[in-house]
Parts: C-alpha cells; structure tokens; sequence
C-alpha cells in the first residue's frame, strides 16, 4: 500500500534518513536516542508550561468566570504596568533585593574569610553555620515570627533584658521595619550556602600569592584587597546571580510571616503573582506578572554574568 | 518448580493487565453511573464528626460516600479548579461569601424543586435561609451558622471595679480605660487585625453595631460616606489603637487563632469572636481564664438603635452536574437531608453533635430548646440567651457579591493602613468604595 501510494514520500523519508546516518554516526544516534526520554519528559513538564503560561498571559482568564476567556493580545501587560499596585510590588521587591543580596553576600565573605582560617573548633562551627540553611522554609518562617511576636516574641524579652528598649515593640506590624525583619529572617537561612560557596572558591587561591603579597609587605587588608577579592570573583558571581535569583521572587516567607502585610509594606512582586492568581483566580493576570518576574531575574542574572564574567575573562 | 512459577508469574502478570485494562476502560463510566456513591467534598474541619456521621449515613442508606477535605486557606482555590476541570463533584461546602461568584459561575444548582430540602426552610433561622439565597433561589441547607459575638473577662472587670459589659462603643473606651488605668492589663480590647479570614466580620460586626452598612439597598457603596457606619467604625479602631492606647498596635500582625490564645490566658478584658469559639475559651485545658469569658451583647454606635452584628453560615451545596443525573441527585438530596436536615432518627443529630462536641452554631430553631443544647450553653457560657438574642440580630454581611474576594483583598490592605494611622477613614474606605464600583462595572 504504502509502496503504491506513497512511493515519492517513501523516497524522500528514506534519503532524509540516509542523510541523517551518514551526517550522524553511531554514537551520536545512540547517544540522541538515550537522551530523547529525558527530553520528551522535560519538554513535557518544563518547556510546555512555560511556553503555555506564554500563551495564558494573552487572554483575560477569571476562574470565575468559566464562560468567557477573550484574548487580549498584550493586555494584561498594560493592564500590569497601569496598575501602582504593580510599582509597589516593583519598589518593596527590588528594596528586599538589594537589602538581602547585599548583607547576604557581605556576611557570607566574613563567614568564609572566618572558616578559611584554622582554629580550633573550625569544623564543628563549619557544620553549626550550615544548620539555619538546612532548615526548611516554612519552619524558618513560623520560628522567626514567633521571635518577632510582639507579645511573647524572643527578640523582644532579650532586647528588654539588656536594657536596649523598655516596651515590647511591634517588629513585623511595623511598616517601616516589616521588609527588613523579613530580609533578615531570609539572609539567616541564605547565609550560610552562600558562605560554603565563597569559602570553596576561596579554597582554591595558591598559598604563593599571599606568601608573595606578604613578602611584598602587604598587611592583613591589603592582602584582602588585592589578592582575596580579585580571586572571589568566580564565588561572588555565583552568589550574586543565584541570591539574586532566590530574593526577587522569594515568597513562602512572606505567606508565612506577613501575607503583604502590614497594608502594603511587603506587597511584592511574587506576593501580588500568588493574590491574582490563586486569591484572585486571575490566571491571565498572574502568567503576565510572572513573565514580567521571569524577564526581570533573567535580565539581571543577565547583566550580574556580563559585569563580573567579563573580569574572569 | 521453575514450571509453576513460570506460570505463577504469567498467571500475575495476566491478572494485573487484565485489572489496569478494566480500570482504564470501566473506571470512569462506572463512577459516574455508579448509583451508590456520594462525591463529598469539605475543608477540614470536624473531620472526625463528619467521619462519624458518614458512617451512620452510609449504615443507612447502603450509599457509599467518597470524602474529600481540602485546608480551608486552599479551599476556595481547590474547589474552583475542581469545579472549572469537571472533576466528579456532588455535595460540596460552600460558604456564603462565595454563593453568588459560585451561582454565577453556575457550579451550584438550586435546590428550590427539590421539596425534600426545602421542608427545612420552615426551622430555620431567617438570615440562614437569606444567606443562602441569590437572586430569589436557594442553593442549599445550612452546615452551621454563627454570628460575631462580644465577650468580656469577668475576673478582668471585677478586678477593675466594672460591673456591667459596656453597651456602647464609648463605653468600650471608657471601661478600658478604667481598666488601663488600674493597671491590671495595658490593651483590655482585643482585636485580631491581620489579614486573616475573619478582618471583614470582625469590621462588618463593628460596622452593623454602629447602625451602617457597606453598601446600600440598590447596590450602591455608601461606606465612604461619613455618617452610614464604615468611616466610623475604622476612625473607632485607630483611635483605639493610637490615642486611647486601649488595642495593641500588634494587632495588624494578630491572626485570630493568636487572638484566642491570647484572651484565652486572661491577657484583655473584651474581645470579638466567632461565637463558636466560646467552648474553647471557656475550656479549662485550653484557656486559663476559662468560666471567666461570658457573652454580651456586642456594644452599639452613637447612631444605632439597638445591637446588630455579622451572621455568617456555611452549608451543603450541590453541583448542577449531580441535579442533572437522576441517580446522583437521589443519593446527594439523602446525604443532605442527612447532615443539613433531619437523620434516620427524625432528629437533627449532626447539627446538634456539631455543637456539643465542637461549639458550632445551629441554623435550625427547634434545637434551641434542647435541653441538651441549653445544658451545652449553660456549662460553656453561662447561659445562651444573650446568644439567641444576638443570633436574632445577626445580619448577613452586605459586601457578598460575586466580586466579593477581589474587593476584599482591595478592602484588607485598606483598613490596615487607617489601622497603622498611615491613611484616613475617609480615604481608605474611599479606596474601597471605587474598587466596589470599578469591579460592579466590570
């Protein structure tokens, strides 16, 4: 049938797979086939999720309203940009990016210059760091809402105790304290990985650049300044772009810890996707505000690779 | 033996081919034609009476039923896209924020030919009946139904020489400023302001008690103007917090489940609550200060003319894919009639369990002379009359519209700014009001 039918369309499937044989050998077709699995499976729960959020974020979906579903094209994206819900979430989100990023970092420099050194003690206090990054997320949260509870909250018995304040304080009803107890609490659980990763870049700097900077008579600092850092930067990129990546779209901690609140104070970008789309059932909506998310971390995971990368080059 | 288990193995994997082939061909048909099953879904609450009850149902009727629960913070969400993808759904819970998004959306089916449930309407209470009710059709048979209710630590008052519940909202400030005054606690008042499930009775409660509404007969937003209750009550909570001192400035990170505890150990004289959870306060092994918190009748506005506070009901609803099969329809008006009307005793048994072993409210007035039920009320709150008489003036919360979710979140962001004093009642409650007409226009 097919040979009757069909002979020209054989034909041709047969030279194209010919030509792949002879452009591809044995291996490599082996080696293509094996993986294929592996790639149909991640087309199937990766590629096509994101490619069909694509595809939702062009039409006014509302849950609620099954019986309509009209296609907006970029709508919900001017609808997004028009709304100064959005630049608040913009405005909160890049203040809790920046605030945590940059203490993440710095803290995680200082942890790792600490365990670079050899003391006694130094492994013990290597896996005692690691603890907090080990703890799950939602215990993390649960546990520093309590130590900020403005009745019973630790931090406020301890403060009161040495003398530092004579009234318990509000801390996460606070406004203008409410993003940096929340940063905190995420640096806490963040620090540490980010310690691990500096102090095995750092690990890998030759003894004989410090010996040489000592016999050059190079102090404490400046051995820091000149041979440390320059050396960090393979670490600190990767810090810079994988912290970048956790904090702008962190979201379990404020679910856990603050829902948005106070009013507005913690309204991020991540928080606004979580009310669109599953308080609001916006599902148009909420993939818009995703892509936008999306775009912003690739742009600047993006420009961190190209500012530091560059360097290493 | 290599033979026979050779064959045993043949004989296996026969069998387990032979049973995904009937569960790929046969499954489906056969639950949706399955004429002996309930598809009940629930948040998980009462699990164990609803367990319990489901048992003596299924005793019964020989009707199996297949019980779901989802947590009530995912419920909404769950049940919604349950409901958009057809999943096999006959009786759900519904609550009545929700009705008319759901009614809409035509996820409920009305229950108004279907004499069996509606006999009930005669026993129950009126604003149960009306909360479940859209557009002059009703959607189901009450789960439970409780109002917002005002309590106050007697040991609290004593202790500061206060000798009645205060009956106005001055004489809230009043009291508690008696009681600050005298140092036996710093915030008598007690409010639970988060961003939590209750923010909107809580304020409703308030905002009836001062004689206002949100929104008025025509549908039209009238909280924003002075006078009709809104800009009052929110004026009422930041002078609370901010002059007078009397609430804890925490109380915007203060969910309610914290709230309880928190008055539960005797730490502020009043306080406002699901009245379901009196039990609990007043539960020795759970509160410090129980046989202390009793009722009263929650305190009126300069305008107001008597007490008013929010009701609210939560019931059993049924979805149009169940009313559309005969066999479904039959099996989901008996599951309903058995918990939200009458049991195979003739006797309102799970409404009544629902009290005694949980707290929660009844909409069913023959109840109410119980002498089990008046026994329930006596050793829990010292009596339930000042409960029926506040039950009497519980009024559904106005804002429930099928836009209802959205203007909240709009509306809690709003309260809590006046609450922080970084917004005026005017505006916020202005804010609220635009997003009411810009979603009614929508």
């Amino acid at each position: 049938m097919s040979g009757a039918a069909g002979g020209t369309p054989a034909l041709a499937a047969g030279s194209a797979f010919d030509r792949l044989n002879r452009r591809f050998g044995y291996d490599e077709r082996s080696a293509a086939l094996l993986i294929l699995p592996v790639f149909a499976v991640l087309a199937a729960i990766a590629v096509f999720p994101i490619v069909y959020s694509l595809y939702t974020s062009l039409f006014d979906i509302n849950l609620t309203r099954p019986w309509r579903r009209p296609f907006v094209g970029l709508g919900n994206y001017t609808r997004v940009f028009a709304d100064p819900n959005f630049w608040i979430a913009v405005q909160r989100t890049t203040l809790y990016t920046v605030v945590t990023v940059t203490a993440t970092t710095l803290l995680a420099v200082a942890v790792a210059l600490l365990l670079n050194e050899a003391f006694p003690g130094r492994r013990l206090l290597s896996a005692l760091v690691l603890l907090p990054w080990a703890t799950p997320s939602v215990v993390n949260g649960l546990m520093w809402k309590w130590i900020y509870d403005p009745g019973y909250g630790l931090l406020n018995g301890l403060l009161t105790q040495l003398g530092l304040i004579d009234h318990y304080a509000v801390w996460l009803g606070d406004p203008d304290k409410t993003l940096f107890m929340i940063a905190n609490a995420a640096i806490w659980k963040q620090m540490p990985l980010a310690a691990i990763l500096m102090l095995v870049t750092m690990k890998a700097i030759p003894e004989d650049l410090y010996k040489a900077a000592t016999v050059d008579g190079a102090n404490v600092f400046q051995r820091f300044w000149h041979v440390t850092l320059p050396a960090l930067r393979p670490g600190l990129m990767l810090v810079l772009v994988y912290e970048t990546m956790i904090s702008i779209r962190h979201f379990d901690l404020f679910l856990i810890m603050t829902q948005g609140g106070p009013g507005n104070a913690s309204y991020t970008l991540s928080w606004e996707i979580y009310v669109e789309t599953f308080r609001n059932l916006k599902f148009g909506i909420g993939a818009a505000l995703s892509y936008i998310l999306a775009l912003a971390t690739f742009s600047l995971s993006y420009l961190f690779i190209r500012a530091l990368g560059r360097k290493l080059a | 033996m290599f033979p026979s288990a050779t064959l045993s193995r043949r004989a296996l994997i026969g069998t387990a081919l032979s049973a995904g082939a009937a569960s790929l061909l046969g499954t489906r048909p056969l639950r949706a034609q399955m004429p002996s099953a309930v598809n009940f879904t629930a948040w998980s609450a009462a699990v164990d009476q609803v367990k319990s009850h489901i048992g003596a149902f299924e005793e019964a009727t020989k009707i199996k039923v297949n019980y779901e629960n989802f947590p009530w913070a995912q419920y909404r969400t769950s049940v919604v896209t349950r409901l958009v993808a057809d999943a096999p759904m006959d009786v759900l819970w519904v609550s009545d924020a929700w009705l008319p998004e759901f009614a809409e959306a035509q996820w409920l089916a009305s229950i108004d030919d279907i004499p069996e449930l509606m006999k009930y309407d005669a026993e129950a209470a009126a604003y149960c009946t009306q909360s479940m009710t859209y557009k002059g059709k009703q959607y189901g048979l009450s789960y439970y139904g409780d109002h917002m209710s005002f309590v106050c630590n007697t040991d609290i008052m004593q202790r500061a020489g206060i000798d009645r519940p205060p009956a106005t909202w001055d004489e809230v400030v009043e009291a508690s400023l008696k009681i600050k005054q005298k140092g036996v606690v710093e915030y008598p008042m007690l409010l639970a302001l988060a961003i939590d499930t209750w923010l909107i009775e809580f304020v409703s409660a308030m905002v009836f008690a001062h004689g206002g509404r949100f929104i008025d007969p025509a549908g039209a937003p009238v909280m924003a103007e002075p006078g009709r209750g809104a800009v009052e009550t929110v004026a009422w909570i930041r002078d609370a917090i901010h002059k007078h001192k009397i609430i804890s400035p925490g109380a915007v990170e203060t969910p309610d489940i914290n709230a309880l505890k928190a008055f539960g150990a005797g730490q502020h004289a009043f306080y406002i609550v699901p009245t379901y959870r009196l039990r609990a306060l007043n539960d020795p092994s759970q509160a410090t200060a129980a046989g202390k918190i009793r009722p009263a009748l929650m305190p009126r506005g300069p305008r107001a003319n008597a007490t008013a506070t929010c009701g609210w009901i939560r019931f059993y609803g049924m979805t149009p894919g169940a009313k559309a099969n005969a066999a479904r329809r039959a099996n989901a008006v008996k599951f309903i009639e058995f918990f939200g009307g009458k049991d195979i005793t003739g006797t309102y048994r799970f409404q009544k369990l629902l009290l005694t072993d949980l707290g929660l409210p009844f909409c069913t007035m023959p109840l109410a002379v119980d002498a089990d039920v008046k026994a329930f009320w006596e050793k829990w709150a010292g009596g339930g009359d000042i409960i029926a008489q506040q039950a009497k003036s519980a009024l559904k919360k106005d804002v429930i519209a099928p836009w209802f979710g959205e203007w909240n979140e709009t509306a809690n962001t709003a309260w809590q700014s006046v609450f922080l004093d970084r917004a005026t009642p005017e505006a916020a409650t202005r804010v609220m009001a635009d997003k009411w007409l810009e979603l009614s226009k929508a």
